[in-house]
């Protein structure tokens, strides 16, 4: 397995250059035109033209593809036509919220999902578990935005207990964490669902192994049986864990606009209707590149907690 | 514990028959234009005439939410087939022929799953622009890697079994086997994902409507008629409660339905 996984570990290298040059194709067959958007309706023929030399756009597009490579293994992400300074700083700029907003809804839902689940499974057919079905039925079948819409009238508007919309520019972490519950709930709804129902699944899976039946009949404690149970069922979570932590990062779009949070997502939305390719591009790559490690570290992690995967 | 009547996959399935009978005849009942202004009737509240109101631009919200169900459920069942047929064809594609084209196809599809599923949905539309046929290929492209990757699975693990041996040396045809004899055997796992897909689709196509990405106004889908009824939330909150609670009751529907299918399957097993 550990093998394996450096092998894993070279076919994903091999897979994000594959993304990677996708993704320069996607941003070029994208509609529009960089250097018309960016002289704007009023821009002559001639001035379009001397923009998409300044742009290096009338290069033929191997070249293009050889200097965006160069300019990749760099860090190089580009500058936004629509604020006119790098991409990076964009970014660097905007990532913050959605990191909050993004943790705080993970931590939310890891509380929530671990418990429910292992609430429900623990005495599976009961009223727990009923209930447990039932929210995580709903909890899946929410759309994100709508129940955000919910939360702002119930608990903004009639109640007045937080703000409706918007993000403070200063103030301590209580009062941005105070803006950031309300969309971070809804984000935590429908993951807590999910990873619900596959604790739940994982932990009957356990109960029902010969090894719980041989310790249960020589009389092993509840605790100790917990434990026995915990540490064979809990690392097989960590690939769902990681498939939400590492989707976040753009996942949080819908509510950032629902709640107007000047994250990432909204830069992302800004960028795509104003054809600001750039910032798509590089908020796309970073998105990738994330996802992808996370997703591998958790492999990583799972060998490391579950030491049978090694000889799998 | 006590038997109960109903089974979730029942439930289910009126469920969502109740939901496509709305959208199927409902706008021809509610006799109210979901596209053309009234502007003389501009933010009604409910009453017997229009019982979710009216919008900003006088439109009944009862027969928008009726038209954005039928073209909502379209994109939906169109993309989920979509994925189900562009995964089952390249993944029998790459179990039966192996070599260069399971290599290739197996490349491709790993790349896609290397976007995390929204962005990946929302660079394609953005690509492709937005319209109801776009919004099915986005849909479908990013929903096919996990139907290919479950086909070819599937697959090579039947082409391994007694019975295909058998028929290599009947003389059965390479096609014959893969569809007539190796397909049939996961056709059930294959068709409860896709209902879980369906579901999935659904919430993802309001999203991007809701975003201004999918389906463009003044074409009514659930995603963008919650959009119209986002900017009068607080002066109207029935106008996105009620299309809201509809998308949800749909999306419901899929999940019981797939949980039904799976409960027959596991039973049957």
């Amino acid at each position: 397995m550990l093998r394996s996984l450096t092998v894993q570990l070279l076919s994903l290298v091999g897979t994000l250059l594959l993304v990677l040059s996708l993704v320069f194709v996607a941003m070029r067959a994208l509609p529009g035109d960089a250097a018309a958007v960016l002289g704007g309706t009023e821009a002559s023929a001639e001035q379009v033209d001397a923009l998409r030399r300044q742009l290096g756009l009338d290069r033929p597009i191997a070249v293009q593809f050889a200097a965006w490579w160069g300019d990749l293994a760099r860090g190089d992400l580009g500058d936004s036509i629509r604020e006119r300074r790098p991409v990076a700083q964009v970014i660097g700029d905007r990532v913050p919220v959605t990191l909050a907003l993004a943790g705080l809804a993970f931590a939310l839902s890891v509380i929530a999902g671990l418990g429910l689940g292992l609430l429900a499974g623990r005495r599976p057919g009961g009223p727990a578990d009923g209930g447990v079905l039932a929210f995580t039925t709903v909890g899946l079948s929410l759309p994100e935005f709508w129940f955000g819409f919910l939360l702002i009238l119930v608990f903004a508007v009639e109640l007045g207990w937080f703000p409706v919309i918007g993000y403070p520019t200063e103030g301590g972490a209580g009062v941005r964490a105070w803006h950031l519950l309300l969309p971070a709930v809804t984000l935590a709804i429908p993951r807590a669902a999910q990873l619900a129902r596959l604790t739940r699944a994982r932990l009957l899976e356990e109960l029902h192994a010969d090894y719980v039946r041989t310790a249960r009949s020589k009389g092993v404690g509840a605790r100790a049986l917990t434990r026995h149970v915990a540490a064979n069922a809990l690392p097989g979570l960590l690939p769902l864990l990681a498939l939400e932590l590492g989707g976040l990062l753009t996942g949080t779009i819908v509510v950032e606009q629902v709640f107007g949070l000047p994250g990432l997502g909204l830069t992302l939305l800004g960028s795509i209707s104003a054809r600001d390719y750039p910032v798509v591009q590089g908020v796309t790559i970073v998105a990738v590149l994330v996802y992808v490690l996370v997703n591998w570290l958790a492999d990583l992690a799972q060998v490391a907690a579950d030491p049978r995967l090694k000889y799998a | 514990m006590r038997r109960r009547r109903w089974s979730r996959g029942a439930v289910g399935a009126w469920l969502l028959a109740l939901v496509v009978l709305s959208a199927l005849v409902g706008p021809e009942l509610v006799p109210y234009d979901p596209i053309e202004p009234d502007y003389r009737a501009r933010f009604a509240t409910p009453s017997a005439e229009h019982w979710l109101g009216t919008d900003n631009l006088g439109r009944d919200v009862f027969a928008r939410a009726l038209a954005g169900g039928r073209v909502s459920l379209v994109i939906t069942g169109a993309a989920t087939l979509l994925a189900l047929t562009v995964g089952l064809v390249t993944g029998l594609a790459a179990a039966g022929l192996r070599g260069p084209v399971d290599v290739v196809l197996t490349r491709a599809f790993d790349a896609l799953l290397a976007f995390p599923g929204f962005l990946l949905v929302l660079l394609l539309v953005a690509m492709l622009g937005g319209g109801v046929g776009q919004t099915i290929a986005a849909l479908g492209v990013a929903g096919s890697p996990l139907y290919f990757r479950l086909t070819r699975a599937f697959t090579r693990q039947e082409l391994q079994r007694d019975y295909v041996t058998a028929g290599i040396a009947l003389g059965a045809s390479h096609v014959r086997l893969l569809f007539r004899h190796a397909l049939p055997n996961f056709a059930g796992a294959l068709a409860v994902q896709a209902a879980s897909t369906a579901a999935a689709f659904l919430l993802v196509e309001a999203s991007l409507s809701y975003l201004g990405l999918g389906v463009p106004l003044p074409t009514p889908s659930w995603g963008n008629v919650l959009q119209d009824a986002r900017a009068f939330l607080t002066r109207q909150p029935w106008a996105a409660l009620g299309p809201g609670l509809v998308l949800a009751t749909a999306a419901l529907a899929f999940q019981f339905v797939a949980d039904g299918v799976r409960d027959r399957l596991d039973r049957r097993s």
